[in-house]
């Protein structure tokens, strides 16, 4: 297809969700029929886009000299393109639900939520480091508003807080940036790295600590220990906003921006054996032990899956980390299916509390026979959650597990232990909310009425098809994982 | 013959029918359907069973699937279907014991999974591959570098495997979720889930270790102290049930000090490995037998205490009869199958002392473990016997007459389901040599053995010495020991101390572990909430800015002291006050200055003054 295309597919979003602003009298009806349409053409185009790779690429604009904004569509793009374009009208489903109480500003919060969909594309298509930096920044900008849209107190603390965040790590990104561009041959992304060895061997510790600039910079956004702050605290907003930008849109933008810089610009054979290198493992693997223990802590039920997706993302982290094509394949593999599990997640306790109004973990005791389609989708995403097979998770793990031992990094062992104890911890937090649900205490005093019941059809139907999605995935992996190892190897 | 099923679950699924695997597989579906009939009247008054069968079947297959494997990771997934779903089984009746027993049971299962998984990492990644009929030759080809990492994959391994199995010092769920969970699934756990994880051992001992001195010596130690202790358990507890899941810890260990032996025999182990199988497959059938007949007992009175269960089975002489059978094959009693499958144990053992006797090896610790052995046999017919005595001589003080009415206290299916339960167990004792043997016969390949040299006549006197002696302990210990001890005033009374609880030991170390690290964790948290935000940092701002603020100010109170020596007010409370003081009289003397009109002269002359200077120059 001609590439043309990739810039239409970003535009649809933005150009119609910040259309969106103007309607503040449409009918809430019409404002689904509208957002919906919106978001199934751009994700049709961009399944079209998908299996139709348009080879070369395309100019924006050009901001001065060789800084050029230019979009291209490669393997790693696709599989996050893919990903989100099949998660956002699902998503959209939900939240026209989700939302159907909330009366006030309903257009600007429908505005922006279909906005980031177009930027997380940008995100996706972007073919060199300054486009991604672009549509990264932009990524925030939109978002803000999504967390600070119940406009209480809290919430507007929080998104304060996320806007700091982003933008200071993206400070720090930028000045990475600007090392690739001396540094480098060219700032697009090319698998094996852009370096110019000649220029570097002059500085190699300068451009490593640039290096963990830009891991720091990026991994604010991936919640990195110790810049994961926000995110717990983001779990103000809406359900849908957590779960779709905050366990994947966001988030994975973070870890696709990680994976791009670490294989696409510094190149993982030049990092691989460096001192950096143990560093980003490190915090990485430091950020699973925090975040998995904090989760067993917590006990409001969208904070605890909040930890669990910190701890997740350093999974992602910590496969790309290894620097080799098997830690690449762990941690896209981990991208693709933990965003499947942690949007179940989410959306079953979504759900939970918008039937319920129930937030905390002791009030969901014995919920399970009163919602037993949201509990048993909940079931199945704790279960793969926690790397259990046959389910997806099991896949990503065993994936990152394996590149972790083939690494031949004496670090690789000290991984495979962190993962054994995030995984047990995994169990326990996930575990004990399944438990508690299905199997009450004789003791407990929980009382239900008439409204603790499964939602209607559109929260259930995405939550149905996720659960689908990560039997499924878990069952009938190879083609998808044989898909990324040629990524990987840079055959696609 | 093998059947695989590729692109499933990442790595393809790999299954594989040989005599072990067939007859495990029978003895599976045997049980499977003993169970399910006998529910149907077991939980004729439960809710919830719809919950309970589709979990029993999801078990089922699962089971089947972990016995038909031939590749560890196929294994892997099944087990842990199989952990998973069989958790239901536990909680099924949903009291405050059930639940706890069940997160007992689920923690076990994910941290023997996880651990499991580990191994199985570390084994791919020494080995490369997981099959289990390519793993003999990868092992041998790759053993002289990289014997380390096998052996950590392999007791990884092992601990997974273990912990299903009911090896010490993992055990501890045993007796907490038989007790709990419904008889028709406490037979299911303890006789078929148990053997998942010896079959397990099994094929790492077979694959993996091959006639290994080092995992020999570890699989005896364990199944020696499981023994014992489950034994001494059994003995002491005065819980129908418990004594029964005590009792399966005791027999995994029989069967897992057969697995050591065939390490120890190294290529002529036949007899171990005929014992090892043999006291499985019977372990199973037994188990299946006793729980049913305990599960009579719970259907009818929904007590399992021994004191209030005593003389429910008088006049109920099919109970009896059954029950009996069982007793008497786990007791070792002759002409019933449990005694071929221990003789052939303690034979191998006897054999290993004579191999020892001949290389001139010291033969004092085998002869010991033989003693143990026969010891730990005695103990088995001790606690049978209180069993027995128990629940079909004694009377029971208060409601005996209320026992003996219930007449109908079995239906018919029932009846004919556990009569062909009971009926196999003598049936296999009083016929070893077709059927036993043949089994035994057929799974021979599986363990890489050879063909034993001559048949065993199991009914000589040297190998009936072993059994009898075993008999004669037990009898003695009931007499002297059960009935002196345990019994006070009538009553069965419960010795077992309490701090000899593993489980909670194991228990308190993991919670201080998490607790250390919970507090390090909130620590952390607590700091960075406190830093690390905005406010945080406005905070670190200001002090700065305040320590700098004061280093200023004691640089001009320096400076004041040198150079502006004139000052004498004394008291001055701030060096900066002072600072302004000055500043503001002299901004106050130069208005007066500047408005004065001899400052308005002094310009004008400056000026004129200039102006000459100007005109000169040109």
């Amino acid at each position: 297809m001609n590439s043309v295309f990739l810039i239409i597919a970003v535009l649809i979003p933005l150009l119609g969700g910040a259309a969106l602003f103007l309607a503040k009298d449409l009918e809430y009806k019409r404002l689904q029929v509208i957002c919906e349409i919106l978001t199934v053409l751009t994700s049709i185009l961009v399944w079209t886009l998908v299996f139709h790779r348009p080879e070369e690429e395309i100019l924006l604009f050009q901001l001065t000299g060789n800084l050029r904004i230019i979009l291209k569509l490669d393997g790693l793009g696709c599989i996050f393109a893919g990903l989100v374009a099949f998660l956002w009208p699902l998503a959209n489903l939900y939240a026209f639900e989700y939302m159907s109480h909330d009366e006030k500003r309903r257009h600007v919060f429908f505005g922006f939520y279909i906005m980031t969909y177009g930027v997380t594309l940008g995100i996706a298509f972007a073919g060199n480091i300054l486009t991604l930096y672009f549509f990264y920044e932009l990524l925030t900008l939109v978002t803000v508003y999504l967390v600070m849209h119940p406009m209480h107190k809290k919430a507007i603390r929080a998104s304060r807080m996320y806007l700091y965040y982003s933008l200071g790590g993206a400070a720090f990104a930028f000045l990475s940036i600007i090392c690739l561009t001396i540094f480098g041959d060219t700032t697009n992304f090319v698998l094996g790295g852009v370096l110019d060895m000649e220029k570097v061997s002059a500085h190699p510790n300068w451009v490593l600590t640039m290096f963990l600039l830009a891991f720091c910079g990026f991994g604010v956004k991936a919640a990195l220990f110790p810049f994961h702050g926000w995110l717990p605290r983001a779990s103000v907003a809406p359900t849908p906003v957590t779960a779709l930008l905050h366990a994947v849109a966001v988030v994975k933008s973070g870890a696709f921006a990680i994976i791009r810089i670490i294989y696409y610009s510094y190149g993982a054979d030049f990092l691989r054996g460096t001192w950096a290198q143990y560093v980003v493992m490190a915090m990485a693997m430091l950020t699973i032990l925090y975040a998995s223990t904090m989760a067993v802590k917590e006990i409001h039920l969208k904070r605890r899956l909040a930890y669990s997706t910190i701890s997740n993302l350093s999974y992602i982290l910590l496969g790309a980390t290894m620097m080799t094509p098997l830690g690449m394949i762990g941690a896209v593999s981990h991208l693709v299916m933990h965003a499947f599990m942690k949007i179940c997640g989410f959306f079953c306790v979504g759900a939970v509390m918008h039937q319920t109004d129930r937030n905390y973990l002791a009030e969901i005791e014995g919920l399970g026979r009163k919602m037993p389609v949201i509990f048993g989708c909940f079931t199945i995403a704790g279960i793969s959650l926690a790397g259990i097979p046959p389910m997806a998770g099991f896949i990503s793990k065993w994936n990152i597990g394996t590149a972790a031992l083939m690494s031949e990094n004496p670090l690789g062992y000290a991984a495979m232990g962190v993962l054994l104890y995030s995984a047990f911890m995994t169990a326990i937090y996930m575990g004990v909310i399944i438990l508690k649900a299905w199997f009450p205490r004789k003791t407990c005093t929980n009382t239900f009425s008439e409204k603790d019941r499964d939602p209607n059809w559109k929260m259930k139907l995405p939550i149905l098809v996720f659960a689908c999605m990560l039997i499924c995935l878990g069952l009938f992996s190879r083609p998808l994982v044989n898909v990324i190892k040629a990524i990987a190897y840079g055959n696609l | 013959m093998t059947y695989e099923i590729l692109n499933i679950c990442g790595q393809g699924f790999y299954f594989k029918l040989d005599g072990f695997r067939l007859i495990y597989c029978c003895i599976a579906l045997f049980m499977w359907s003993v169970s399910l009939l006998f529910s149907k009247e077991y939980f004729a008054h439960y809710s919830h069973k719809a919950r309970y069968y589709g979990f029993l079947i999801l078990t089922m297959f699962a089971t089947l699937g972990v016995f038909l494997s031939a590749d560890f990771m196929t294994m892997f997934i099944f087990f842990e279907i199989m952990s998973l779903s069989s958790y239901v089984w536990v909680a099924q009746e949903e009291t405050e014991a059930a639940l706890k027993a069940g997160v007992t049971y689920l923690a076990i299962a994910v941290i023997g999974g996880m651990v499991m998984l580990m191994g199985l990492f570390l084994m791919q990644s020494a080995v490369g591959t997981l099959r289990m009929d390519e793993l003999y030759t990868a092992v041998q080809s790759v053993w002289d570098e990289k014997s380390a990492q096998i052996y950590a994959a392999g007791f990884l391994m092992l601990f997974g495997f273990g912990a299903k199995a009911g090896m010490f010092p993992l055990h501890f769920w045993l007796p907490k979720a038989h007790p709990v969970a419904p008889a028709p699934a406490s037979a299911l756990l303890s006789g078929i889930l148990t053997k998942c994880g010896v079959f397990g051992i099994l094929v790492l001992t077979a694959e993996v270790f091959v006639h290994n001195f080092i995992w020999g010596s570890v699989i005896l130690a364990l199944g020696v102290l499981g023994m014992v202790a489950g034994a001494v358990l059994a003995v002491f507890s005065v819980n129908l049930k418990r004594t029964l899941a005590c009792s399966s810890v005791s027999q995994i260990g029989f069967i897992l000090i057969g697995v050591g032996m065939q390490c120890f025999l190294g290529g002529e182990n036949a007899l171990a490995v005929r014992g090892t199988f043999l006291h499985m497959v019977n372990h199973s059938l037994i188990k299946l037998l006793l729980f049913n007949c305990a599960g009579v007992v719970y259907m009818n009175l929904h007590a399992l205490e021994l004191n209030d269960v005593r003389g429910f089975g008088r006049k109920k002489p099919f109970l009896m009869g059954c029950f009996l059978m069982g007793a008497l094959g786990i007791g070792g009693m002759p002409l019933w199958n449990g005694y071929v499958s221990k003789t052939l144990l303690h034979e191998s053992i006897v054999e290993y002392i004579a191999v020892l006797a001949e290389t001139g090896g010291n033969v004092w610790l085998f002869k010991s473990i033989e003693w143990i052995f026969l010891i730990s046999g005695g103990l088995t017919v001790a606690y049978m016997l209180k069993l027995f005595i128990c629940l079909f001589i004694e009377e029971h003080p208060t409601k005996q007459a209320e026992y003996d009415a219930m007449t109908s206290y079995m239906s018919p299916l029932s009846r004919i389901v556990i009569g062909c339960a009971a009926v196999v167990l003598p049936l296999m004792g009083f016929f070893p040599g077709g059927t036993m043997d043949k089994m035994a016969d057929a799974v021979m390949g599986f363990m890489r053995s050879g063909s034993m040299e001559h048949s065993v006549y199991y009914f000589t006197w040297t190998n009936l010495k072993g059994g009898l002696i075993s008999i004669c302990i037990g009898i003695l210990v009931y007499v002297f020991v059960v009935r002196k001890v345990f019994v006070r005033n009538g009553k069965y009374v419960d010795l077992w101390p309490k701090w000899l609880d593993i489980e909670a030991a194991f228990t308190r170390i993991i919670f201080a572990f998490l607790k250390v690290l919970g507090a390090g964790s909130r620590v952390v948290d607590g700091f960075l909430t406190q830093w690390c935000t905005v406010e945080g940092m406005l905070k670190a701002l200001e002090a700065v800015s305040r320590g700098a603020d004061g280093l200023s100010e004691r640089a001009v109170a320096y400076l004041k002291g040198t150079v502006y020596r004139e000052t004498t007010e004394k008291s001055v409370n701030s060096f900066v006050q002072s600072l302004h003081e000055h500043y503001d009289k002299k901004v106050d003397n130069m208005r007066l200055v500047g408005s004065s009109l001899s400052f308005g002269l002094l310009l004008a002359c400056i000026g004129l003054i200039l102006t000459i200077v100007y005109l000169l120059m040109h």
